[in-house]
């Protein structure tokens, strides 16, 4: 190793006495805004439904990655991470508030809905509706699998999973900080394996339940990988950004370095290439297959306003980062990294967005076109403002709680050494 | 040369402890060590018997291939059992499996590069090499298998009189740019990487022959510190374009197959299942070369435990996506509530070609399980087990692929079964003898270890060391180490 960096300077601790009225005060604000579009909601149920589950489906993608980045940097035994993997972990520790906020969801596809809504669950999943799948044999075919009691249960584990993953990678860290035990990092390295593959499982089945089964007579093997490649692109680009406002904020400016903030850079710059092929391996193959099925679903989102939307991906998600991201300049810069950061969080939003709101077709003989709805738009844009705020200052608040590094973690000194060659 | 400790056993640097890196040569070697290890395997007078007798069933091997593919053209591809409807059989299943076995080269040099991976050092060269070789056996096999091959070259977009063109829309030409893209490139890379190296062994030799051949081959490079800026350079700019490469090539032979309407074949997760599989197989072919390669040139402390037990794991992580895909495959080809789909997958495992699908299982999925125990990983018998499962696992995964869905389609009427002629069975069994007489030729006249990029990612390379200056004992004290202070010669 070259030189060790000092931080004995460093402010690597929250004051509780100073953030935790922002964290109230964000926690006001999104329930504020949670009600204001259950209100608005209330002129269009499907369109708040269909916002619920689309911003849902974004903050668990987002924490989803979080988790995975954690799995991963001790499955691989990184020396570079450590000083950004406590943000990880403390992302994590959104799981319990998402599983909150995913038990509406739940309860409405259980009971078929409340207060007038089983027509808007019908609506929005189609295979509640018993009348409806009587008269489709596919979804009866599939009957054993997507029905309300199994998804719930199913939604039960995963949360359970990850909540329960998550809580175990933050103790054995913070355990760390405490005992400073080398022998707690080779467990976590080895345990990593195994839960890579719940992991694995848990994300695809939830990307099929909450997402594919909107869509019931549509499928694709892929889907689960498609899920997966958004959820990595937005963590890596939501860590960007929280380093980037803590350090305004003067907290870890000499443990984080712009090197390691040039290797999340290149997270961010490689994820959006992922999603790239996956999206396209998805796309082209079903275009090229042609088989109705599969198409209808495309079909749907290139209609209306929606083409506007599938061009704003293909161009937003893919061309326009892949162009800002590929030289050395812009990841090395942390104000323009944070920028590009915000972008692509916006631009996976819409990426959720796309694949949540379009209503579904299946009757191929009366496809007609789906209008672009704006009121879901607005309630998707409410809720993500509230749902957001919510989840920032629940997580601020254990942000506040422990250090922002693993301060005893034996490759420490590794990944405060770490320059790019 | 001592390649084993002071207990008699081969050097064990897989212990894994957080506080400090495993060192990546054993035996205490220094700068000069390493030169002298490695040049040697080209310098000594004569290979060990072993390499012969290799080499002499290789090149009969290549010798039936040479007659098989001089009987298939002067005879007609009557000569392969294939017909309608399985019109691919052997001849496709072989270009897949070896352009899979073709992947792990380039995913070390690049990918792990740009991953910082530093144990790629010690195995880079012997799987680029391998790439290369299994390339060109793939290659072989969609040029041979046309029928009339004096016609091949209607694959290339060659103005001619007739004012024909390739049909750019067929995933069958995208597979002859993708393929011959990833190989020039791959090469590319393999022989700038080489040129440090080629330069050592002109240095050293000390036969005319040997002086002019890989004076040659090294371009007149100097070692001047301008040399080695601009090597870098090329080297990082490489790796860049190789690494989109690496994905590209198998992605694009998955659409040969996915973009049909074929129940089996047509499914979306192909291109990334496609990559995942082909490193699997690659790094498996690594392991099941480097064994023998490290062994009997007596490279065990460039090549350790360490560096096998890595790509061990490599073989469980991407073994575990492959199962993941079949899992996914089978799952949405039940949820899918397609009558054909559910029927093709259920006709794979216990239609009339259950063995095979059973094979690819048992070796794709079952065998590299037993990657888990560390057992396994680091003892040289017992992990040949499982790479063996994968290197005929992967074969049976392409032939389960290709075969069982286009012998049973849509229409009971249109079905039928398949079986190889002798033909195919010699030829298949010839590729292997074209790409072992490459690969034994390669590690025997050229540098077979990147002796340079190796001494970059030793300690003496930081200052440090057993052999270099400001070394201090006590900072190098860990389990694998007992032999710093063992002396070396």
């Amino acid at each position: 190793m070259q030189h060790v960096i000092d931080i004995s300077s460093d402010r690597l601790r929250l004051e509780e006495g100073r953030w935790q009225p922002l964290a109230r005060r964000l926690q006001t604000a999104g329930l504020g805004a949670i009600v204001v579009a259950l209100a608005i909601g209330a002129f269009g149920l499907e369109s708040l439904l269909r916002a619920y589950v689309m911003n849902l489906c974004y903050y668990v993608s987002i924490a989803l990655g979080a988790l995975f980045f954690v799995l991963l940097q001790h499955l691989t035994r990184a020396g570079w991470s450590v000083v950004v993997r406590r943000l990880a972990e403390l992302f994590t520790t959104a799981f319990p508030l998402l599983a909150l906020l995913a038990a509406p969801a739940v309860l409405l596809i259980l009971t078929g809905g409340l207060l007038g809504f089983p027509a808007a669950v019908h609506q929005v999943y189609p295979w509640t509706d018993a009348q409806y799948v009587a008269k489709e044999p596919l979804l009866q075919a599939k009957a054993p699998y997507l029905n309300a009691g199994f998804f719930a249960v199913r939604l039960a584990v995963y949360f359970a999973a990850w909540v329960g993953l998550s809580a175990w990678l933050l103790s054995r860290s913070l355990e760390q900080d405490r005992t400073g035990d080398p022998a707690i990092t080779r467990g976590l390295g080895k345990w990593s394996a195994p839960a890579m593959y719940l992991f694995a499982l848990t994300l695809t089945f939830f990307a099929f339940d909450v997402i594919m089964s909107l869509a019931p007579s549509w499928y694709s093997t892929i889907f689960g990988v498609y899920y997966f490649a958004g959820a990595m692109l937005s963590f890596c680009a939501l860590l960007a950004l929280t380093v980037h406002l803590l350090q305004r904020a003067g907290y870890m400016v000499r443990a984080v370095s712009v090197e390691h903030m040039h290797d999340v850079g290149k997270l961010v710059f490689a994820f959006v290439v992922f999603w790239s092929y996956i999206a396209f391996s998805q796309y082209m193959l079903i275009w090229y297959g042609n088989i109705p099925e599969e198409t209808a679903w495309y079909a749907v989102r290139q209609t209306g306003g929606w083409i506007a939307l599938s061009l704003l991906l293909l161009f937003g998600h893919f061309m326009l980062p892949f162009l800002m991201l590929i030289s050395r300049a812009p990841k090395r810069r942390l104000q323009v990294l944070a920028g590009l950061a915000c972008y692509v969080l916006v631009i996976h939003w819409l990426d959720i967005y796309y694949l949540v709101m379009p209503p579904y077709y299946f009757k191929l003989s009366d496809p007609g076109t789906a209008p672009f709805d704006l009121l879901g738009l607005l309630l998707a844009g409410l809720l993500a403002v509230g749902m957001g705020a919510l989840l920032a200052g629940y997580v601020l608040r254990r942000m506040a709680m422990h250090p922002l590094i693993p301060e005893r973690d034996p490759r420490l000194t590794e990944s405060l050494a770490f320059t790019n060659i | 040369m001592r390649t084993t400790d002071n207990n008699g056993r081969e050097f064990d640097n897989t212990a894994d402890d957080p506080r400090q890196r495993a060192e990546l040569v054993t035996g205490g070697l220094g700068f000069a060590d390493v030169t002298e290890v490695v040049s040697n395997v080209a310098e000594r007078p004569r290979p060990p018997l072993a390499w012969y007798v290799a080499l002499a069933i290789s090149v009969s091997l290549l010798g039936v291939l040479g007659a098989m593919i001089l009987y298939l053209f002067s005879t007609g591809v009557g000569v392969w059992n294939l017909n309608n409807p399985v019109c691919w059989g052997f001849d496709i299943t072989n270009f897949v499996f070896w352009v899979g076995i073709g992947h792990a080269g380039t995913l070390i040099s690049a990918i792990l590069f740009l991953f910082r991976q530093k144990w790629r050092t010690g195995i880079n060269r012997m799987a680029e090499a391998m790439t290369i070789f299994a390339v060109i056996c793939a290659l072989l096999f969609p040029g041979i298998h046309v029928g009339r091959v004096w016609l091949a070259y209607w694959m290339g977009p060659l103005p001619n009189q007739m004012a024909m063109w390739p049909q750019f829309r067929s995933p069958l030409l995208w597979d002859v740019f993708a393929v011959g893209t990833y190989f020039t490139v791959s090469l590319m890379f393999w022989y700038v990487g080489m040129i440090p190296d080629l330069a050592t062994l002109r240095d050293r030799a000390r036969g005319k022959i040997q002086q002019v051949a890989y004076g040659l081959l090294a371009l007149g490079w100097t070692g001047s510190s301008r040399n080695w800026h601009r090597f870098e350079i090329a080297y990082l700019l490489l790796a860049a374009l190789s690494t989109p490469l690496v994905l590209s090539v198998h992605s694009v032979v998955s659409f040969d197959f996915a973009v049909s309407q074929l129940p089996g074949w047509h499914t979306t997760i192909f291109p990334p299942y496609f990559v995942a599989g082909a490193i699997f197989g690659g790094f498996a072919m690594v392991v099941t070369l480097a064994v023998p390669s490290r062994a009997l040139f007596g490279l065990k402390n460039v090549i350790t435990l360490r560096h096998l037990e890595n790509m061990n794991k490599i073989i469980l992580v991407t073994g575990s996506m492959v199962g993941y895909a079949y899992a996914m495959e089978f799952f949405i080809a039940w949820y899918s509530g397609n009558l054909y789909e559910r029927f093709t997958f259920m006709s794979r495992a216990l239609g009339p070609f259950a063995w095979a699908y059973w094979t690819m299982i048992g070796c794709n999925v079952v065998a590299p399980q037993l990657f888990w125990f560390k057992f396994f990983r680091t003892h040289i018998w017992a992990m040949l087990l499982p790479v063996m499962c994968v290197n005929v696992g992967m074969w049976f995964e392409r032939f389960v692929i290709i075969v069982t869905s286009l012998s049973a389609d849509f229409l009971p009427s249109s079905w039928g079964g398949y079986y190889p002629s002798w033909v195919e069975l010699l030829t298949l069994a010839g590729s292997f003898g074209l790409f072992m007489t490459l690969f034994l030729l390669f590690i025997r006249f050229l540098p077979s270890i990147a002796m340079a990029e190796i001494k970059t990612v030793m300690p003496q390379a930081e200052g440090k060391g057993p052999r270099g200056f400001d070394y201090n004992p006590d900072e190098y004290e860990s389990p694998g180490r007992v032999l710093a202070t063992g002396g070396s010669h």
